[in-house]
């Protein structure tokens, strides 16, 4: 196992997630791809961690701090996804145009 | 050897049910989806020998981020989201998009090919804990700060309107 194959996947699971940014119509669809290219992304550093910095663990303590503010995000964007949904009965994002003036 | 099989069986778990969770059309099978994917990644971590770091994803995301999303999904889903499509008009430039991305991702990827692993891996978590209190002890109050307003966040959007 080299540094490569890590790598690989990382980028195969943030293309899918970018993926399923570009074309879910629902909000909620939208934000589990966001946590997917966030996983990609903790993936990278953690692998970088294990195969260049061996004894460091810097890569790992930005992981967990993506961790957290990955569950800061998604407390916050479901909340505003059921604030929008009380209000406008709808989960699908072309619905979401009540800022146009 | 055992440690190539573990990394293709965790890689086809990962990228199927994140297929799954980007194709799916119901939104509750991705959600189920997407918690497996997590469980996956978690895997890796452990694979990658930072324990801390898979300790951290099974307890956030699988524990609670997969959970929270399949409540949402619970509460604002309707029976009309099983007829209506899913996905928009522009799947074709996505597509390019993705492609573009993922070609990109390989070029790099090459610059890093052939670099093995420098020694067995050890376990981290006393050494995270001395950098969380030592050098990163800023950050770690400052991610403490948004975890809590984030948190305030919720609570304000969430509540019902005072009469």
């Amino acid at each position: 196992m080299t540094l490569s194959y890590y790598l690989a996947l990382s980028g195969l699971l943030f293309t899918i997630g970018l993926f399923g940014v570009l074309t879910r119509r629902n909000v909620i669809g939208i934000l589990m791809s966001i946590e997917l290219m966030l996983n990609a992304a903790n993936i990278n550093f953690v692998a970088f961690n294990r195969f260049l910095y061996p004894g460091q663990y810097a890569g790992q303590l930005n992981a967990i701090f993506i961790i957290t503010l990955a569950a800061a995000e998604v407390v916050v964007g479901l909340a505003l996804v059921m604030a929008i949904y009380k209000n406008i009965k709808s989960v699908y994002v072309e619905d979401y145009n009540i800022l146009k003036g | 050897m055992t440690e190539t099989i573990i990394f293709y069986m965790l890689t086809a778990v990962i990228l199927l049910s994140a297929l799954g969770v980007v194709l799916l059309p119901g939104l509750m099978h991705s959600a189920l989806c997407l918690g497996l994917c997590l469980a996956g990644v978690a895997g890796i971590f452990a694979s990658l020998g930072s324990d801390f770091v898979f300790a951290a994803q099974i307890l956030v995301y699988v524990g609670g981020i997969a959970v929270l999303i399949l409540f949402v999904v619970l509460l604002a889903g309707s029976a009309s989201d099983k007829i209506v499509r899913q996905v928009n008009d522009q799947w074709l430039p996505s597509l390019l998009i993705c492609a573009a991305f993922f070609w990109a991702f390989l070029k790099i990827t090459g610059y890093f090919s052939g670099i093995p692993a420098a020694a067995a891996p050890s376990p981290s978590v006393r050494a995270i804990a001395a950098l969380m209190l030592g050098d990163y002890a800023v950050p770690f109050e400052l991610i403490s700060v948004v975890l809590l307003a984030s948190m305030t966040g919720a609570v304000l959007f969430g509540r019902r309107k005072a009469q």
